[in-house]
């Protein structure tokens, strides 16, 4: 289903969505965060400073809550995550990619309860990048491209004065059928148009990593380099590069008490983080990745690496993120490149 | 907000092993009437406490926190009290600095004769806290 | 103005002749116009050395960093270690040395005057330079910023750091060697300018307003990371908070105290907030790196500030002046305030 849709219609487009909570990007104490729409929306944001994961993956979640009576069996109660619906406008490309391999996480080898009964309620009406949002992009050396459908139920593109709207997935077309007297049929001339802004989006320039396809190869043959740690030296082991990325998913679970007596409290998730110290540290004191070269490789080599090995398709959706958002100027593209170029 | 008919402030009351834990004591020997809103903690010392006893306490749900010592210069330790005073200074300035109201930070001194001054002390700190009604801000909120 | 090569000249000389083991600085990076963080140790590479507006970064990080690398590794340290600094990563270091965490013969300081200015805020830039600038450089009191559309002069005072345009000593009073004028007293703005601003408000309002900043942190710690005076092994935010050994019992370790949840909500975000900024009182000297790599903007200066700022109005206590001064909490005056004290 494609369709044009004249931009001042969009807020009456999300009014149309009832039995949807709608959030879209907005500019809130400096930073660019999806929040619930109230008042119109405009689609005119770089990308926003947290990818949309948090939504299906949030920071923290309660998985039951247990209470024990001095003498009588714990009990254990389910906590399942709410049902209601939500449609994040101004998805970026990168970020509905990022979404297709957290699926896969969490739902290739196991299914993941509390993942699922939130990701099924999510829809994402992406938005096409016609020009690149940040000056670290790089989607286009790991497979994606400012104008990629992959994860997202709509793309929009904007044709100056209107979007092209397409649907991408059954949830898409419901989206876009819930108002269909706003929308209008695509004329030959925007067709065209369509095509011509999109091949220049595809030739933004970008950063890039060299010869993609022999990274992984590559970055396996230099899992001992001294390079890391050289590479490393400025990391400050915070948790920046990875709490931000769209594809990052490693997780802690946790009791936290909430009373004595009797004693009860919950058993909940929060996210992990590879770069922090004690991220793999023994109960014995051994960690077996104690430095902060060893860190980096593995954030890197999960991205480049691993995940390829696993899923057959880099991790990295070539946001940005963490390259700009880094205290110290950690760049995952010229790490990438370094490694890969030193591995001959 | 609040109910002053039937709310009742919690009260962790950290006091010195020394002077101030004795004072409470003789208060409860010499049947002195004053509220049982507080929970004695004994420390070593009002000089021992880190400000992150206050703060986990307000955390796990007291209303109002106390901490008593000696006298100045009667501190068992020469000079703990003198510690304290500067450092819990800054911590009962930082907490009313995020907006925290400054009736639920208390500090006194009570020496291990002053069994009264502890009972007038806890009486005055429940009526100031009454009004405020429960303590949320620094409540954990991990539900 | 400092020229970049008495930096380099400086360095390359320092290394040949064997004077210290590395130099810490600023080199050019690959993220934009930043500079990077760098350690050198040959003297041909003191000419990726930089010194622009974009070394926001307090390397008195890096000293600790290498302070931890040498006791773990349990090597004698042998030469020195240089580092550049400026006015408040010098203050930073005094404060360093002054907790003992090395000894001053230990580090050779090449310090570096702001002058008139100070450094750049990224945030600061957007609206007034086209694109994305691919260079800057000082240049008296201006910062120049090569854009895709030509050079593009501002008055450094429009995009600086509050904490510089606040800044009362942007001189490294410490130091082995200094690069600069002294232009101490320069006065952009006054000491405490934007702490004044917000206290105005009432006591709703601050509570209204921090409950929103807590309430948004990530708890990346990269505040507590980027922080040279944040060096303890084990934070009481971690999960890690006593030592573990082979005779430590399941119980205790189900027993161990946790202050402050892993969940980023708001009541452990404030206890981790409020903790923080009581270890940094005294201690704190306000590069304001804390609150420049806080990816939601958390507005963490206000609190150091607000503790500074007592130190010095109650106990006239002024952070990272002198290495041999008692410090802020391990000290007392007859006249501390007490009337609070019942
Ligand atoms: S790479 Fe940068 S963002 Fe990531 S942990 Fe290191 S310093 Fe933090
Ligand atoms: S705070 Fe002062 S010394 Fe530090 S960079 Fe700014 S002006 Fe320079
Ligand atoms: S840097 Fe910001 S988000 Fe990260 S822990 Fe510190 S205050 Fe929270």
């Amino acid at each position: 289903m494609e369709k044009i849709l004249h931009k001042e219609r969009i807020d009456d487009w999300i009014s149309a969505l009832t039995g949807w909570e709608v959030l879209s990007p907005a500019l809130e104490d400096g930073i660019w965060a999806y929040r619930p729409v109230s008042g119109a929306v405009r689609l005119d944001h770089p990308n926003t400073t947290q990818p949309p994961k948090g939504l299906a993956f949030p920071q923290r979640e309660v998985f039951f809550s247990f209470e024990q009576i001095k003498g009588e069996a714990p009990r254990l109660t389910q906590i399942l995550p709410d049902t209601v619906q939500r449609a994040v406008f101004g998805v970026r490309p990168c970020d509905g990619r990022g979404a297709v391999r957290m699926d896969r996480v969490f739902g290739d080898h196991v299914e993941d309860t509390y993942y699922q009964a939130r990701r099924k309620n999510v829809a994402y009406v992406g938005l096409a990048c016609n020009q690149p949002p940040s000056a670290n992009c790089f989607c286009l050396s790991v497979g994606g491209s400012p104008v990629s459908t992959d994860g997202l139920d709509v793309l929009l593109t904007d044709l100056g004065d209107r979007y092209f709207v397409a649907a991408v997935t059954e949830t898409g077309k419901a989206l876009m059928t819930a108002a269909n007297s706003l929308f209008d049929e695509p004329a030959d001339a925007d067709r065209q148009q369509l095509k011509s802004v999109h091949t220049e989006a595809l030739a933004q320039p970008q950063r890039a990593v060299h010869n993609p396809d022999a990274v992984p190869a590559k970055l396996k043959a230099s899992f001992k380099s001294p390079l890391w740690e050289e590479l490393a030296r400025a990391c400050i082991g915070c948790g920046i590069c990875t709490f931000l990325c769209p594809t990052c998913h490693c997780f802690d679970i946790n009791d936290e008490v909430t009373g004595s007596a009797p004693l009860k409290g919950n058993r909940v998730r929060t996210w992990d983080n590879c770069q922090f110290p004690d991220f793999t540290m023994h109960t014995s004191g051994h960690n077996p990745r104690p430095t902060v070269g060893a860190r980096l490789r593995q954030r890197v080599c999960h991205k480049f690496q691993y995940f390829p090995e696993n899923f057959g398709m880099p991790q990295c959706t070539g946001c940005g993120r963490c390259i700009s958002e880094c205290p110290v100027g950690i760049d995952i593209v010229s790490v990438v490149n370094k490694v890969v170029e030193h591995a001959g | 907000m609040s109910e002053p008919e039937t709310y009742e402030p919690k009260i962790v009351a950290f006091l010195c092993k020394w002077c101030s834990s004795a004072g409470s004591d003789l208060a409860g020997v010499s049947r002195i009437q004053y509220p049982a809103n507080a929970t004695p903690i004994t420390v070593p010392c009002s000089g021992s406490i880190s400000p992150l006893y206050i703060l986990s306490a307000f955390n796990k749900g007291a209303d109002g926190v106390l901490l008593s010592g000696c006298h100045i210069g009667d501190c068992h330790y020469i000079e703990g009290n003198y510690l304290a005073r500067r450092k819990i200074y800054l911590i009962k300035e930082l907490l009313e600095f995020v907006g925290v109201e400054p009736d639920r930070f208390r500090m006194s001194w009570v020496s291990a004769a002053e069994g009264a001054k502890y009972a007038q002390v806890v009486k005055d700190f429940v009526a100031d806290l009454k009004p405020l009604g429960p303590q949320d801000k620094l409540k954990a909120d991990r539900t | 103005m400092i020229n970049v090569r008495d930096i380099r000249d400086a360095a390359r000389d320092l290394l040949a002749k064997g004077e210290v083991r590395a130099v810490i600085g600023y080199r050019r990076g690959s993220r934009g116009m930043a500079a990077e963080p760098v350690v050198i140790t040959a003297p041909e590479q003191a000419d990726e050395l930089v010194w622009d507006p974009t070394c926001f970064h307090n390397l008195a990080l890096y000293l600790v960093e290498d302070r931890k690398f040498l006791a773990h590794s349990r090597k004698a340290p042998g030469a020195p270690i240089a580092i550049i600094a400026k006015g408040c990563d010098a203050r930073a270091i005094v404060v360093l040395m002054q907790e003992h965490y090395f000894k001053r013969e230990e580090v050779y300081i090449i310090g570096v005057s702001c002058e008139g200015v100070g450094v750049l805020d990224e945030r600061k830039l957007a609206g007034h330079v086209p694109g994305t600038p691919t260079d800057a450089a000082f240049e008296g009191d201006d910062f120049v910023f090569t854009t895709p559309e030509g050079e593009k002069r501002l008055p450094a005072r429009e995009v600086m750091a509050d904490r510089c345009l606040e800044c009362r000593a942007p001189f490294p009073k410490e130091h082995n060697v200094v690069f600069g004028e002294d232009k101490t007293g320069r006065e952009l703005a006054a000491p405490f300018a934007a702490l004044a601003r917000f206290e105005e408000q009432g006591a709703t309002e601050r509570w209204d307003f921090w409950r929103r900043q807590f309430e948004r942190c990530i708890r990346c710690f990269a505040c507590r990371s980027v922080c040279p005076m944040c060096y303890c092994d084990e934070c009481v935010v971690d999960s890690i908070t006593f030592p573990v050994a082979p005779e430590t019992t399941a119980d205790e370790k189900a027993n161990r105290i946790r202050w402050i949840e892993r969940s980023a909500v708001r009541s452990e975000n404030i206890t981790y907030h409020m903790t923080r900024a009581m270890h940094l009182a005294g201690r704190c000297i306000d590069c304001g790196e804390c609150e420049r790599v806080c990816p939601v903007n958390i507005p963490l200066r206000l609190l150091n500030n607000k503790m500074e700022r007592e130190a010095r109005e109650r106990f006239g206590y002024e952070p990272g002046a002198s290495i041999g001064a008692a410090s802020l909490v391990a000290s007392f005056n007859d006249s501390d305030p007490g009337s609070f004290i019942r």
